[in-house]
């Protein structure tokens, strides 16, 4: 995924922003939502979903069944709807490399996005003492950490552009 | 930030002792809220998101992410049950890593 001297998103006005990534990055990020998705509606049980639907209640396991009963599927809905904004907003026409967002689509790209960061680094049981190491070309999972690089460079423009005029 | 599992610590409930006195009784004590580090959240980003959840102001949103970065864990809200449990989903919904326990335990 290439990266641009000019950053992946900024600000237009009070209300809105440009995100300006290229045809091939939508198209894979938009694929990794898929996965995401895929994930969010089956699997309740693995590392993935435990960091995905965490325990709201450390060592009280009543009141944390009651909490799971009631505000699971409420969670499983929001993440779908930020899901399905983000995809319909990368799958968006467009003559340029840029698409202009409202306030809540980039707030739904950037819950997205996060979310993809917690899967993969979950997957790969990142520890940011060794992360650097692993982004050498010979790393068996350099690719993988490339694309984690990629998305926390991608999630840190996303922050920085809300909060740069506040 | 490093990478310090909340399954590692261990937090328990407190003894609740009731002289039959001045105490208060259990029910009276608030929820807290608290965010836990983990190692894949950007720092930024848990700034930012404790600013839009909680109204805080950056120096504050700064201050609460560089203990949690710092020391393990914050308290980023308290109050009764169904309020932290409130707040705990919108953290939840983040990506933050929150649970809610009653204060003191």
């Amino acid at each position: 995924m290439a990266r641009k001297n000019k950053g992946p998103v900024t600000r237009l006005d009070a209300t809105s922003y440009s995100l300006n990534i290229d045809a091939s990055d939508r198209t894979t990020l938009n694929s990794l939502l898929d996965q995401l998705r895929d994930v969010l509606m089956h699997d309740s049980s693995s590392e993935i979903a435990r960091r995905l639907f965490p325990a709201a209640y450390h060592q009280d396991e009543q009141h944390e069944q009651e909490y799971q009963r009631l505000m699971r599927d409420e969670l499983l809905s929001s993440r779908l709807a930020s899901l399905s904004l983000t995809t319909s907003l990368l799958e968006r026409e467009t003559t340029s490399d840029s698409i202009v967002l409202t306030a809540d689509e980039l707030d739904a790209l950037m819950r997205s996005i996060n979310s993809l960061r917690l899967v993969l680094g979950t997957l790969l049981d990142v520890d940011e003492d060794d992360f650097e190491a692993h982004l050498a070309e010979d790393d068996p999972a350099y690719g993988q950490y490339q694309l984690y690089s990629y998305l926390g460079w991608l999630l840190d423009w996303i922050v920085t552009v809300q909060t740069e005029f506040n | 930030m490093p990478n310090h599992r909340l399954s590692s610590t261990d937090v328990r409930p407190a003894e609740v002792v009731d002289s039959g006195t001045d105490v208060a009784p259990d029910t009276d004590r608030p929820w807290i809220v608290l965010v836990w580090n983990d190692p894949i959240n950007l720092m930024s980003y848990v700034t930012l998101v404790l600013q839009k959840l909680f109204g805080y102001s950056l120096e504050k949103a700064t201050e609460l992410m560089l203990d949690v970065h710092n020391k393990g864990r914050a308290v980023v809200s308290s109050g009764t049950r169904e309020h932290a449990e409130f707040d705990v989903y919108r953290l939840h919904e983040h990506g933050l890593w929150a649970t809610m326990q009653r204060e003191d335990t």
